[in-house]
């Protein structure tokens, strides 16, 4: 059952297609890839789903719900969530706070809710026992804060924007196993990464983005032999 | 240490209250118009948490005033009626102008804020029928007849109710919508913040704060008039008050509002016609220097040697 | 290709809007065909300078009429004490204004151009009131004038009689429109500055000197704009508040040509000059033509607010 699907997805901006026809689908409650080089279009597609971006043609259903031309926040408060490559913690307020914000708008919840909300959800990522300053927090603190904010909206659907980058071998370990963690309560997950050995060992399907175009589609070990996705990311044979 | 607090807050209640009895008429006088700017320096501060600048203040106290002159004058309604009426017309003012740019942000709607209270002003003064044209209006009377007492009261009010409101802002959801939206909607509308609706709604409740104020000087000073109501005094003082005193906080504009009121009250004896270059300068070195302003500076210290 | 393609067709239809209300002005009314021409340019030629601060160093500078006016004190001054000429004072008034223009971004604006925008708008904000109140206590409010004879030369075509001084500000306007547009596309250090206006960082890492440009456009703008305050003055008289009105006017312009578009200023402007001279033409109505402007900059921010919202 699809969760999600695009239909001939396209973005233009100006004349370049960022997004390009893309028909994607993905199954509920599986664990589904997004990979491709750098400007491929991933980050973009994220963004039209998520509603930042309206579509220049094209459709998206949402559990069989037509959402091209929903707003952000009603995308948001249906249960698409996503966080954000470049992590902005929001200033002016705490780690627990940052987090209260996806329940309380995400959710709807009231404040007290919210932060018991957001206390547990810090727990459930390893968040507790931190009382500094969010200027204070190491990166992967901060990406922890991304996920707990995004999870905090209750989504059906979480988009991970490359949360692998600049995590060492071990942070990037903790990390696969909090997404299993995520993934074994329910949620779909789409997860865009450059960090392969992530693809590999956490989906069960990987579709394949170029210039704004699905060019594979399948599980990691087909994809990654594919020989339009080799020349995809490392060039042409000379 | 909460519950000192709070013995704080009731004890300056009180003394605020009941100011009258051991004051002169002077210095009330001089709290109505701290007190009328305060009220403005909030409302715009409660604005600028949601990362808008708003520099049509004069416009919005401008429409109040008139609103609240002319039903007072021509429908014969009752002034504190009048008053809470003039904030209604500031606010489905802001309303109409919100819905119409509030989806441009930043220098534009800022400069159409600028823009309006030339509009305002140049409407007024265009309509004399209506409005007594340049001259303005003077109203039969002051409201209370002048009772400097109860005068003192209504204004207490006001900032009173401005006071609340910031608070309310605070401490509710309301904090957490503007905090996002001011550091970065995206990330706000990817929350589930209708931002823009947000926006609308705190344009119109800060405007309607200034329609008051408006509405409450024009009675208190029983005259309305296109140089007076909309002066530039009424955009420019407040924005340095809430500047000086801390931006995002309730005590910083508060701060800012008795420390300015009562500088102002200086200034206009010692320099009659530099005050208001006082405040350009103010605005443009706190900007520069500490634009945290004194509460958000001190704030900031604490915070340093608390964590130290 | 298809960006260029779509400004293009933006410039022509407002160019076409302009001509067809030339055309029927012409016609009808043709004083204030060509009063609103003159007027026109001098809206443009006081835009042009804030355009270039804004697409270039991307802040608003809301003291920018506010140097026009102490522009027009200067050469105010200048003909007081030495008797020189305000035309020709424009000299004098380019490198004051320049020197002014280091002074103003090495002192103050350099502070904020790595600062929320807020804290920019504010800034200029407080500066241009710091400049209007420094001038009044400096000069008072009293509107002052020089008596200049050449002003109120005049010619007469067929039945209507036109002032031809104010062809000043129709040169002014293409010189500085075609000057502008030369630097830019045509000098290394226009290109540059270009470069530096589409992306300040990409353009540091290709080894432009970022704050050196910033630093020259702002007191080019400056100097523009202040050499512009020394031709206003031959024409109207001056006071503190003049200017004020102008950043106005100038940002409406903006607005509606769209950052970045030079040429398309002096189309708008165009209409916008025909229409108020159009309002102003009807006794009565003067004070309304005032309104216009401002009218006018809160219609095109509702059309750009509703493009907008199209994501």
């Amino acid at each position: 059952m699809a969760i999600l699907k695009t239909e001939n997805l396209t973005r233009l901006f100006g004349g370049l297609a960022a997004v390009n026809h893309v028909n994607m689908e993905f199954r509920e409650n599986e664990i589904l890839g997004i990979i491709g080089p750098n400007g491929a279009g991933k980050t973009t597609f994220i963004n039209v789903i998520a509603g930042i971006y309206l579509p220049t043609e094209g459709k998206i259903f949402f559990n069989g719900q037509d959402i091209s031309e929903l707003q952000a926040h009603k995308r948001c408060r249906l249960g698409i969530g996503r966080t954000f490559q470049l992590v902005r913690p929001l200033q002016g307020l705490s780690l627990h706070e940052n987090v209260m914000v996806g329940s309380l708008f995400g959710k709807g919840l009231s404040q007290r809710e919210a932060r018991k909300k957001a206390e547990e959800l810090c727990e459930f990522l390893g968040l507790s026992d931190i009382t500094r300053d969010i200027t204070r927090m190491t990166a992967l603190e901060i990406k922890k804060m991304e996920i707990a904010h995004a999870l905090a909206t209750q989504p059906k659907l979480l988009f991970l924007d490359e949360v692998m980058a600049g995590l060492n071998s071990d942070e990037t370990m903790e990390m696969i196993d909090l997404v299993r963690k995520i993934h074994s309560q329910g949620v779909t997950i789409g997860i865009v990464e450059h960090v392969m050995r992530v693809i590999r060992e956490l989906t069960d399907r990987v579709v394949v983005l170029d210039w704004g175009e699905v060019i594979a589609e399948g599980p990691y070990a087909e994809v990654s032999n594919d020989p339009r996705v080799i020349t995809a990311y490392l060039g042409e044979e000379a | 240490m909460r519950n000192l607090r709070y013995l704080l807050y009731i004890a300056i209640l009180i003394v605020l209250l009941t100011l009258p009895i051991y004051t002169g008429v002077y210095l009330l006088n001089v709290m109505d118009m701290i007190l009328i700017y305060l009220a403005l320096a909030l409302s715009w501060d409660m604005l600028v948490r949601s990362g808008q600048i708003s520099f049509g203040m004069a416009g919005l106290f401008g429409v109040g005033g008139y609103a609240a002159a002319l039903l007072h004058l021509n429908a014969g309604v009752n002034p504190i009626f009048s008053i809470v009426l003039g904030g209604l017309a500031a606010g489905v003012l802001a309303w109409l102008i919100g819905m119409a740019v509030l989806q441009l942000r930043g220098m534009y709607f800022a400069i159409v804020t600028l823009a309006l209270a030339e509009i305002f002003r140049l409407i007024v003064r265009n309509l004399p029928d209506l409005t007594g044209g340049p001259e303005g209006t003077v109203l039969p009377s002051s409201i209370f007849a002048g009772n400097s007492t109860k005068t003192y009261w209504l204004v207490l009010t006001v900032a009173a109710v401005s006071v609340m409101a910031s608070e309310i802002f605070r401490r509710t959801r309301i904090h957490f919508a503007l905090t996002s939206i001011r550091n970065d909607e995206i990330v706000a509308k990817s929350s589930g913040i209708d931002v823009f609706k947000y926006l609308v709604f705190i344009f119109v409740i800060t405007s309607a704060i200034q329609g008051i104020a408006g509405g409450a000087y024009a009675h208190i000073y029983g005259f309305v008039s296109p140089e007076g109501s909309f002066s530039v005094d009424f955009t420019l003082l407040p924005i340095a008050m809430a500047l000086l005193g801390g931006m995002h906080s309730t005590w910083g504009p508060v701060v800012g509002a008795l420390l300015l009121g009562v500088a102002s009250e200086f200034l206009k004896l010692k320099i009659p016609y530099g005050h208001l270059l006082v405040y350009g300068l103010i605005i443009v070195i706190t900007i520069l220097f500490f634009p945290q302003g004194i509460v958000g500076t001190i704030g900031q210290k604490l915070k340093k040697t608390h964590t130290a | 290709m298809n960006v260029f393609g779509k400004l293009k067709q933006s410039n022509y239809q407002i160019a076409i809007i302009s001509v067809i209300l030339a055309i029927i002005l012409a016609a009808w009314k043709p004083h204030v065909l060509v009063e609103g021409i003159q007027r026109a340019c001098l809206y443009a030629v006081i835009a042009l300078p804030m355009a270039l601060i804004l697409g270039i160093v991307g802040i608003i500078n809301l003291a920018h009429g506010d140097f026009m006016m102490l522009g027009a004190y200067f050469a105010y001054f200048l003909n007081v004490y030495t008797g020189m000429d305000p035309l020709v004072a424009i000299f004098p008034a380019l490198l004051a204004f320049f020197l002014i223009g280091i002074a103003t971004y090495r002192a103050i604006i350099k502070y904020v151009l790595g600062a929320p925008e807020l804290n920019q708008l504010l800034l200029t904000f407080g500066l241009a009131m710091v400049m209007e109140q420094l001038a009044n206590l400096l000069w008072t409010s009293r509107p002052i004038k020089l008596p200049l004879k050449y002003v109120s030369a005049s010619a007469t075509f067929g039945s209507f009689t036109f002032g031809t001084f104010e062809f000043v500000y129709i040169g002014a306007a293409i010189i500085v429109l075609t000057g502008l547009l030369l630097f830019l596309k045509r000098t290394s250090t226009g290109q540059a500055a270009l470069a530096v206006g589409q992306n300040p960082r990409g353009a540091k890492l290709v080894g432009i000197h970022v704050d050196r440009t910033y630093l020259l456009i702002f007191s080019l703008s400056i100097a523009l704009v202040g050499a512009i305050g020394a031709i206003f003055m031959t024409r109207h008289s001056i006071f503190p508040l003049v200017g004020a009105p102008f950043t106005m006017k100038s940002f409406c312009l903006i607005a509606m040509a769209g950052i970045g578009n030079l040429t398309g200023i002096l189309w708008c402007s165009l209409i916008l000059g025909l229409a108020e001279n159009f309002v102003l033409s009807f006794r009565g109505y003067a004070g309304w033509a005032d309104l216009l402007f401002f009218a006018l900059i809160v219609l095109v921010i509702m059309i750009r607010s509703r493009q907008r919202q199209v994501k």
